[in-house]
């Protein structure tokens, strides 16, 4: 029986005609050729004794060796948070219970000192701070863009095209050497700094989903919502913003994986990201014969985390069809 | 009678005309608000910078552009204006400082250009792969999309140049590939085509002839007859000009003891970032090519089936036609991010636009105004991508009944 299908399953999927049939040969005996050497490759030959060595380097950067708890509790909490706002029941303290564990997650990490967080934890983090605050950043601008005041309008709509017609490496550097020209009393440090440009940054692409998602909800919300007294100040945040969001869930989750993907370019002001961390573990004249280890790692692990956002993202609009339906 | 209903007509909209006004007011005092507040915040941030730089000496001029630079590039070309045309020469130190920018965007938009034009190929063949009937086929072209869309740029481009390029056999000892291609660790060598030295005026002329003709014989408005005669007089004016003494020569790359030279040579750092922006973009533009397949309505490609067409006729003359359509708004955003993109070439040295920027800071200590002219360059190229892309959808687009 299972023979069978599994016949029909192969007629059907690789020999439907000579041309499908021979492409399936092809591709069989190349990709069975590569995957046997890139697998004796991986068992014997490759040393990943460097890896296991360099690990702590790769995952916390420069954090001091004492306080690596701290970097454990901050995963802690933001792992906890992340189960509890998918719970059905804390949907509506989700938000407060997202915004307490970054929180603590900061405070926790803050007192060894910004500059020394690294490698995976600065990635990481960046991510979180960056995701988390340009979030009601880019829905002021999605409102201020969709406004019906003009100049408003105008200032909303310049800002969101100045900054996503520049390249993000550029507009972090900008900001990086800004701040501190008009704030020379007070000194930030340039973690902070790359934060701040970030954000700004990509509120401007969070602002573009959230306002496909208003530009989503039907007319007669609003106008219903007005016929029973509501005031614009309550239709948009009661009505209207609501339902934006959660057409533009799966979009924002993408977006997340872009900032993690863009977070490499922190490069540009001296930050010491996961990528530049193997970097400068290639530097080493002692390792600099593990270069392939060490891309394949890394290649490892940004596929292992852009494929588990990706795929929260995929079920998160399946779901959300599945409800409209 | 009419005085009574004129009064009556009067007092009915006297709340509503004071509400009307009240409203007016209010939305110009919002309007004023908004501006003064953004003037007001924009004036503050000015005022508290040129403070600053004044404190330390410095004035805010863009005078250092056309000032000497002082430092070279590994490549690039700016444009030099003697006439009519610009001719392209290579900077160097005595080069200025707009000079070295030029150059700079002179390799953003070699680099952008050429990936805008080979990422839109590759793309769109692993775009139709993703619907082949082949299930290998497939899954493997939707497990490369989704590797290359779920790993950051930069590791990519790391991984081309440090783990491929400059692992290449050094120079010398070159690997020739074949006749046609030379890789090496000096970068990739290609054969060039240029013209011959026997190619004259005259000859030129009949090949502008030539590709007039056979251009208007692809133009499908014109009767057939009309397209074969076409077809006969190009071919005539190719013949003409050939006679004439025009041809296309082709500079071979030739291996010598310390690597090869001559022919269309790319740097490795050039090689690098072309390779990683083109099988970057690509994958993006498969997803694109695949989502505007899926959306298009079944009924098409039952009407091709129905009318005996196989399913590749099916794929290039009724699909990917109509795809195109569809997906224009979504592969200029594509070609305004590749574009955007190119400026990590700073993590390996290409001298591209924001590369060479970061130096003329360096060299001149202006960051504030270099930051500022390369950001309107970033944005200009942006409008205009999207220009372009504005009209060639206005031109294609269908009717919407």
């Amino acid at each position: 029986m299972i023979i069978a299908t599994l016949h029909s399953w192969a007629r059907r999927n690789l020999f439907a005609n000579l041309i499908d049939s021979i492409l399936s040969i092809l591709i069989v005996t190349a990709l069975g050729w590569l995957l046997t050497v890139f697998l004796r490759w991986v068992i014997w030959d490759a040393y990943w004794q460097r890896i296991y060595e360099s690990l702590r380097l790769f995952l916390v950067g420069q954090f001091p060796e004492d306080q690596t708890w701290r970097a454990w509790v901050a995963l802690a909490l933001l792992c906890t948070a992340v189960g509890a706002v998918l719970l059905p029941w804390s949907r509506r303290l989700g938000v407060a219970i997202w915004l307490i564990a970054c929180g603590a997650a900061v405070f926790v990490l803050v007192p060894p000192g910004l500059d020394r967080w690294g490698g995976l934890l600065l990635s990481i983090m960046l991510t979180v701070v960056v995701s988390t605050a340009s979030l009601p950043l880019g829905i002021l601008f999605a409102f201020g863009r969709s406004s019906r005041n003009p100049s408003l309008r105008a200032c909303c709509t310049g800002y969101i095209e100045v900054m996503r017609s520049v390249p993000l490496i550029l507009v972090v550097y900008w900001i990086w050497i800004t701040v501190p020209l008009f704030m020379p009393e007070v000194s930030i440090s340039s973690l902070a700094r790359g934060m701040i440009g970030y954000t700004v940054f990509n509120a401007a692409y969070v602002a573009e989903y959230v306002r496909s998602g208003l530009q989503a909800v039907p007319r007669g919300q609003r106008e219903a919502a007005r016929s029973l007294g509501m005031s614009n100040w309550t239709i948009s945040t009661e009505i209207v913003l609501p339902q934006a969001l959660r057409v533009v869930q799966p979009a924002l989750v993408g977006n997340v994986l872009d900032v993690f993907n863009g977070a490499t370019l922190v490069f540009i002001i001296g930050l010491m990201d996961f990528l530049r961390a193997g970097q400068l573990i290639l530097v080493d004249p002692a390792a600099s014969g593990q270069t392939n280890e060490v891309y394949l790692f890394m290649f490892a692990v940004y596929f292992v985390i852009g494929s588990a956002i990706t795929f929260g993202s995929r079920r998160m609009e399946a779901h959300m069809h599945r409800s409209t339906r | 009678m009419i005085e009574a209903k004129t009064k009556l007509w009067r007092s009915s909209l006297a709340t509503p005309s004071v509400k009307r006004y009240v409203a007016r007011v209010r939305y110009k005092l919002t309007h004023g608000a908004v501006v003064a507040a953004v003037i007001g915040l924009l004036i503050l941030i000015a005022l508290a910078i040129h403070q600053n730089l004044t404190s330390r000496g410095i004035d805010f001029s863009f005078a250092y552009l056309s000032a000497p630079s002082r430092f070279g590039i590994s490549e690039g070309l700016a444009p030099v204006w003697t006439g009519w045309a610009p001719i392209f020469e290579s900077v160097d130190a005595t080069s200025s400082n707009l000079g070295m920018l030029e150059a700079g965007l002179f390799n953003t938009l070699k680099v952008a250009l050429l990936a805008i034009t080979f990422s839109t190929l590759v793309g769109v063949v692993l775009g139709v792969l993703r619907l082949s009937t082949n299930w290998l086929v497939r899954n493997l072209a939707f497990a490369i999309g989704e590797f290359i869309r779920n790993t950051p740029i930069l590791i990519q481009l790391m991984f081309w140049y440090f783990a491929v390029l400059l692992q290449l056999p050094s120079s010398g000892s070159a690997t020739k590939v074949s006749k046609w291609l030379v890789v090496e660790q000096s970068g990739v060598f290609l054969p060039l085509p240029h013209l011959s030295d026997s190619a004259g005026p005259a000859s030129g002329f009949f090949v502008a002839v030539a590709i007039a003709f056979l251009a208007a014989a692809c133009l499908r408005r014109f009767p057939a007859r009309w397209r074969i005669a076409l077809l006969g007089v190009g071919l005539c004016a190719i013949g003409a000009s050939y006679a004439l003494g025009f041809g296309i020569n082709l500079d071979w790359p030739v291996l010598g003891r310390f690597g090869a030279t001559g022919g269309l040579h790319f740097t490795p750092e050039m090689s690098a970032i072309l390779i990683t922006i083109i099988v970057n973009s690509a994958g993006y533009i498969s997803e694109i090519v695949r989502g505007g397949i899926e959306g298009l309505a079944k009924g098409q490609w039952e009407a091709a089936a129905a009318l005996g067409l196989s399913r590749g006729d099916t794929i290039r003359d009724i699909v990917l036609p109509q795809v195109f359509r569809i997906i224009i708004p979504s592969l200029t955003n594509r070609y305004i991010s590749l574009t955007k993109d190119t400026a990590i070439g700073i993590a390996i040295g290409f001298p591209e636009l924001f590369n060479v920027s970061g130096t003329v800071a360096n060299q001149s200590g202006r960051d504030f105004e270099t930051v500022i002219v390369v950001m309107t360059i970033y944005l200009l190229l942006s409008w205009l991508i999207s220009a372009l892309a504005n009209f060639v959808n206005r031109r294609i687009a269908l009717e919407r009944a």
